[in-house]
């Protein structure tokens, strides 16, 4: 009898730690979507980001806390740096200015980005690769004319290639979002221009951003070149032109007035409801002690 | 006070004891409202990526439903308001029935609102960051102020009936029952004075109502109105909206007439003339609504403006059943069935209710969706499937559920109370009220 209950128990146990097992061999990992990105700034900044993100039932959401390794190279790979992801899954580093990064024939320079993976997420690598180009933007105003004028060059055995039929674009930033004023294609030259609109409100003094950028450019990366310029038309938000209107803070008068007397009338009429009420259980109460009175 | 024992007899038939029809109906639609419950806890749980609303089309099923209910409360407090107002003999078996729409419809409606907003935790923000300006602020105030009213109204109507249950002898309900007659009618005993005081308080909140439906419905209407939207942005949106209320509670009102009639058998209180009338009724305000409605589609269409012309497009195209059933079938039918003399049946008049009331279920639905589905100012870069809506099972069971709440709440008030007014009943002789 102890045997067979000793036996039973050694069972039990064996199919419970098998069946754990293949359950865990069964857990299927998450796969990873890693995207690298390179950013040039005003400041001549170069910055490599790497956003880790996974999909679940058709939501993008991000992967934090994970180990990311940048490289550089094309065979010879060189780590540039690691770092974690933060809560949107994103991590930079930013290329110290006197790094060296050996270009390819075509001067290409390679990056990578890998992440190892781990248990519950498979491992997963991106590369790039991008031409360092000089992003010179000049704003004038001939004739009165709003001008932003863009010149691009890569720098080749000494001499300046121009970045002929790239889109440049030029933005402006609003409220919530970037306001595009246009799209400069570069011509043979590598420069272009485009008129500014007059008629952008600006801060109070008409100071107003202007952005001009490669966006996503396939040989470029993210290139951008950022100015303020009193381009705006002075606008002070603080003190809007009217103080009661349909946008503000306060109503208009004519709308409070209009609302308290009709709410007052109505809320009046159901007061002398409640209060015929009233009356009426005051009178059953009267009646109610005359009667027991009575008795 | 005292009431004719048959007349309290046959005006109560679950008021004592429930039948097994009850018990089956009641939760067979328990049973449908459970599995709407189960579609608001998977929304709650997943968020509304659950339901057909998108970037694009961002109210759906939630808000015709909110529209339509909010709709069929106006209509019950117009109805009886009006026919209050005006004294008319027939209305006394009819007018209770109208005022429960009003109340339990007043009810239904704002939950509609509520599973649509994305933010419930944020649903106080209303109330204590209101902006007057807003028509839906606006709309806030006047839901409050209608429900407020019509319970009022609802319960001054009741006072009667609850003070004849109180002193009715053969009255074999339990105890609780009874402490509940008695404390609902307030001692009221049917003296002069008593009546006077009633009757004046009836006949202010019958004005009242009427006002405030108008207003409420109004004020839902330039939510709509208000706004640059093509198909909405129309100065005769407040009083289309109110006349197509109308127009579904009445429809409303026959179909609770035939079903409480042929369930409880009072062929004797409530009559073809019944039928007849409030099927005038419906004829005419009918007529009233294929007005508004040609009206503001001609203008619509004469104008020529490009997003009122794509929208009108759209009707004619992919909606086109639709707007066909809404606005020449669920106008034209009823008015047929009605106008002649030789259709005027009572199962003819409830069909042609029932056609009204779904048609203007859709024309809820045709009012809100292909607009959002042609917006005013196109909207750039949207993934292609969130063009055009389509509602998702979620959206279905809450749609049911509404419905089989509004079915469940009638049947507990015909557990408490009657649902013909005995005391109307009562008042005249039986001969005036049907002659």
């Amino acid at each position: 009898m102890k045997k067979n209950i000793s036996f039973t128990l050694l069972l039990i146990f064996s199919l419970i730690t098998v069946c754990s097992d293949l359950y865990s061999q069964d857990k299927t990992l998450i796969s990873p979507y890693i995207q690298l990105q390179y950013f040039k700034n005003t400041d001549d900044q170069r910055i490599l980001k790497t956003t880790l993100t996974y999909s679940l039932n058709r939501m993008e959401l991000p992967l934090a806390g994970m180990e990311i390794t940048f490289y550089s190279g094309g065979d010879k790979k060189e780590i540039l740096g690691t770092g974690l992801t933060d809560d949107k899954g994103a991590v930079k580093l930013e290329l110290k200015d006197d790094l060296k990064i050996a270009a390819d024939d075509a001067g290409m320079w390679a990056f990578n980005t890998e992440f190892k993976g781990n248990d519950t997420i498979e491992a997963a690598s991106a590369d790039i690769s991008v031409k360092d180009v000089t992003l010179e933007v000049t704003y004038t105003e001939p004739d009165s004319i709003k001008t932003v004028t863009v010149k691009a060059y890569t720098s080749g055995q000494g001499k300046e290639l121009p970045a002929s039929g790239e889109p440049v674009l030029v933005y402006v930033p609003r409220m919530f979002s970037l306001l595009q004023i246009g799209e400069i294609t570069l011509d043979d030259n590598g420069t272009g221009s485009i008129e500014f609109p007059g008629d952008l409100p600006g801060d109070k003094e008409g100071n107003i951003t202007v952005i001009t950028r490669f966006e996503e450019n396939a040989t470029f990366g993210n290139v951008e070149k950022q100015v303020q310029l009193k381009w705006g038309i002075p606008t002070d938000y603080s003190h809007p032109t009217t103080k009661r209107a349909l946008w503000t803070k306060t109503a208009p008068r004519w709308m409070i007035y209009t609302l308290t007397i009709l709410l007052s009338g109505v809320w009046g009429h159901y007061l002398f409801a409640i209060i015929s009420l009233i009356r009426i259980r005051i009178l059953a109460k009267r009646r109610e002690e005359e009667d027991n009175y009575g008795k | 006070m005292q009431a004719d024992n048959k007349l309290i007899k046959d005006l109560t038939p679950e008021i004592e004891k429930t039948s097994l029809k009850w018990y089956i109906t009641f939760f067979t639609f328990l049973g449908f409202f459970a599995l709407g419950i189960y579609g608001l806890i998977q929304q709650i749980d997943k968020g509304h990526i659950v339901t057909g609303m998108r970037d694009n089309v961002v109210w759906g099923f939630y808000i015709v439903n909110f529209i339509f209910f909010m709709g069929l409360s106006y209509s019950g407090a117009l109805i009886s308001g009006v026919l209050h107002l005006f004294n008319t003999g027939w209305r006394k078996p009819v007018i209770r029935m109208a005022e429960l729409i009003t109340i339990i419809s007043l009810i239904i409606g704002p939950f509609f609102i509520f599973f649509c907003i994305g933010r419930l935790d944020r649903l106080y923000f209303l109330f204590i960051h209101p902006r007057i300006q807003s028509p839906i602020t606006w709309d806030v105030i006047a839901i409050m102020t209608d429900l407020v009213g019509c319970f009022i109204y609802l319960y001054l109507s009741f006072i009667e009936d609850f003070a004849i249950l109180r002193d009715y002898k053969g009255l074999k309900v339990p105890a609780w029952k009874k402490k509940l007659y008695k404390i609902l009618s307030l001692g009221f005993n049917g003296t002069e004075k008593e009546l006077k005081i009633l009757a004046n308080a009836r006949t202010i909140m019958s004005v009242m109502i009427i006002a405030i439906a108008i207003i409420v419905y109004s004020v839902l209407a330039w939510i709509f109105g208000v706004t640059l939207q093509p198909g909405w942005h129309s100065t005769i949106f407040g009083p289309y909206f109110v006349i197509a209320a109308v127009f579904s509670g009445t429809g409303l009102l026959i179909i609770l007439m035939w079903i409480f009639r042929k369930v409880y058998h009072l062929e004797e209180y409530i009559t073809k003339r019944h039928f007849v009338n409030v099927g005038v009724l419906l004829t005419v305000i009918a007529a009233f609504y294929g007005y508004f409605t040609f009206s503001d589609y001609l203008t619509k269409w004469y104008g020529s403006i490009k997003m009122d012309s794509i929208l009108i497009d759209k009707l004619f195209s992919d909606y086109y059943s639709l707007f066909i059933f809404a606005n020449y079938i669920g106008i034209i039918l009823p008015c047929i069935i009605i106008a002649f003399p030789r259709f005027r049946t009572i199962p003819n008049i409830t069909v042609a209710a029932v056609i009204a009331l779904l048609a203007l279920w859709v024309n809820r639905y045709i009012i809100v969706i292909p607009t959002l589905e042609t917006p005013f100012l196109p909207i750039q870069d949207t993934r292609p499937d969130w063009i055009n809506y389509s509602p998702t099972w979620v959206e279905w069971s809450l749609t049911l559920a509404g419905v089989s709440i509004f079915v469940m709440l009638f049947m507990l008030v015909s557990k408490i109370a009657p649902i013909i007014s005995i005391s109307e009943m009562q008042e005249q002789d039986k001969d005036e009220i049907l002659k």
